[in-house]
């Protein structure tokens, strides 16, 4: 079969001819962009963590130069990886933990651990800013029924602090489905790699970059879709039930009042 | 032993920064007291109170819980508070939780009870204070009154020794200060020893047994409900109070 004339004759030749290969990349897109977001929020939730623990006059001396050390070193990781492009950190890393180190690292680790540890970067920040945004009232209200610092986190804060940054999150996802791009300067095989062998080889950029356009959009609105459908799931019902199986029945219990409001906002 | 203090407060002081906020504070509460702190604005009602639950950490002296110092860094803080609840101004309930689980997580996480008898337990309060209907809500969903009701059933689910107030009503809209004042009634009448700071005199002047008036930082008068009402000796007292039975 040789090559049509028209646009969308081309789009359906090159879809038949690399189908499959298109779909390898874009497979392998998100499988960077997934796994580099989930490490990269473990890494994120750890440092801001560690950036919000509170330190006062109180405690002993050797934790807070110990803490006062460890907070230094994070600072400069994220201020770091948040300041320089992740393709040249892609080089730095990749190659240069070879010419220096002698540390060859196989494509895949490479990918995974340069997506992971720029996401760590930017939730880090994001994750600390969600912490100090929950009222300081909710760890007073931990705190007043017997919960230790790390039980209100897990308990209480956190989980609020992670409903905040949800849309955050999905950015992330997003900004990480599409720069995974720039790793194709180390050989990372994916979408936009795969796009550019195939435009080359028959001189039909337009028509390749048409379709790798269309796949990004379906990746990254599809994503941004279902973590939309996910935080309102988390939010739970705009409405709750009364537990009570008589309508009618005086809400209040012992006194009286007017009637309570079934919802509010 | 049972006249036995549970709290004694001796020479409490506390300065943020340069600014003295207590000075040499002395009190003490037996088991069954309800104790009114009452005071103009800025006087460190709020600050004593936090003081007594380690929310803030007092510049000198003692509180002693049952003789034991727990301004002492030794002391563990959690464990403490785990038996001196505490209700807020501004309820401070959990908002990533429902009102059920809100009066439970601290039986079970706190506590260690199991689920079951925490569920149990948190009813019950939850009935107490009337707030039953609504174990499903979220604190957003609840007006002002319901959510302070809901904050004393947590405070009472741990089922602690004692229990501080801090202006629990003061955020509330007229018509919701009585239900919330009524279970404070209830619980007073049942002999729970309770600290409460307050701006509703009447209220102070029904329920407590004793009533301590603080100006800038320190105690100026104490006694019982009649006195300090009735004859009030010292003139800040006079003062203060004649402004609320003008007003
Ligand atoms: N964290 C803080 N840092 C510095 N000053 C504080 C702090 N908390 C309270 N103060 C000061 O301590 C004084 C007493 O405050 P406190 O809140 O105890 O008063 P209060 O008697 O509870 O007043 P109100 O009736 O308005 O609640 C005030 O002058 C206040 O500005
Ligand atoms: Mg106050």
């Amino acid at each position: 079969m040789s090559m049509p004339e028209d646009f969308l004759g081309r789009i359906g030749y090159l879809l038949s001819e690399y189908g499959p290969s298109f779909l390898t990349g874009a497979g392998k897109t998100m499988l960077i962009a997934i796994v580099g977001t989930l490490i990269g929020c473990l890494i994120g939730f750890a440092v801001g963590i560690i950036q919000t623990i509170p330190v006062g006059k109180e405690d002993h001396i050797g934790k807070r130069v110990l803490l006062g050390i460890i907070k230094l070193i994070l600072n400069i990781y994220v201020e770091v990886f948040r300041g320089t492009p992740m393709m040249a950190q892609a080089m730095f890393i990749y190659f240069g933990a070879s010419a220096v180190f002698g540390f060859n690292m196989s494509i895949w680790f490479a990918a995974f651990f340069i997506v992971s540890i720029n996401t760590g970067a930017y939730m880090a920040e994001t994750v600390r800013g969600g912490i100090l945004s929950i009222d300081p009232g909710q760890t007073e209200g931990a705190k007043a029924i017997g919960m230790t610092h790390v039980q209100t986190m897990i308990n209480v804060i956190l989980p609020q602090a992670l409903r905040n940054i949800m849309p955050q999150i999905g950015n992330n996802l997003i900004i990480n489905i599409k720069d995974t791009c720039v790793l194709s300067v180390i050989g990372v095989v994916e979408l936009f790699y795969t796009t550019k062998g195939v435009a080359g080889a028959l001189y039909t950029y337009f028509e390749a970059f048409t379709i790798a356009m269309v796949i990004y959009f379906v990746l990254t609105f599809t994503c941004s879709r279902i973590l939309r459908a996910w935080e309102n799931k988390l939010d739970g019902p705009d409405n709750y039930d009364l537990a009570t199986t008589d309508t009618l029945a005086h809400t209040s219990g012992m006194y009286s009042y007017t009637a309570p409001r079934k919802e509010e906002e | 032993m049972s006249q036995e203090n549970i709290l004694e407060i001796r020479h409490l002081s506390k300065a943020f920064g340069k600014h003295v906020v207590l000075r040499d504070i002395d009190f003490t509460v037996k088991p069954g007291n309800v104790t009114c702190i009452i005071g103009a604005s800025g006087s460190g009602k709020s600050t004593l109170l936090r003081c007594i639950n380690l929310l803030e950490t007092p510049t000198s002296g003692e509180v002693l819980y049952h003789g034991v110092n727990i301004a002492d860094r030794k002391v563990n803080a959690a464990s403490y508070r785990s038996r001196v609840g505490m209700v807020f101004q501004n309820f401070n309930l959990f908002n990533n939780m429902t009102v059920l689980n809100n009066c439970m997580v601290g039986q079970i996480k706190v506590l260690k009870k199991d689920k079951e008898t925490a569920r149990k337990n948190a009813m019950a309060y939850l009935e107490k204070v009337g707030m039953a209907p609504y174990i499903n809500a979220k604190p957003r969903q609840l007006s002002g009154g319901q959510k302070q009701r809901v904050a004393i059933a947590r405070a009472l689910a741990m089922e602690p020794e004692m229990l501080l107030f801090d202006e629990p009503t003061s955020a509330l809209d007229p018509q919701m200060v009585g239900e919330v004042l009524t279970v404070m009634r209830t619980l007073a009448q049942e002999g729970l020893t309770m600290i409460i700071v307050t701006h509703e005199m009447a209220f102070a002047r029904d329920v407590s047994s004793h009533v301590v008036f603080m100006a800038n930082g320190v105690i100026e008068e104490e006694g019982e409900p009649e006195q300090i009402f009735g004859a009030p000796e010292n003139q800040l007292t006079r003062e203060f109070l004649s402004r609320f039975i003008q007003g």
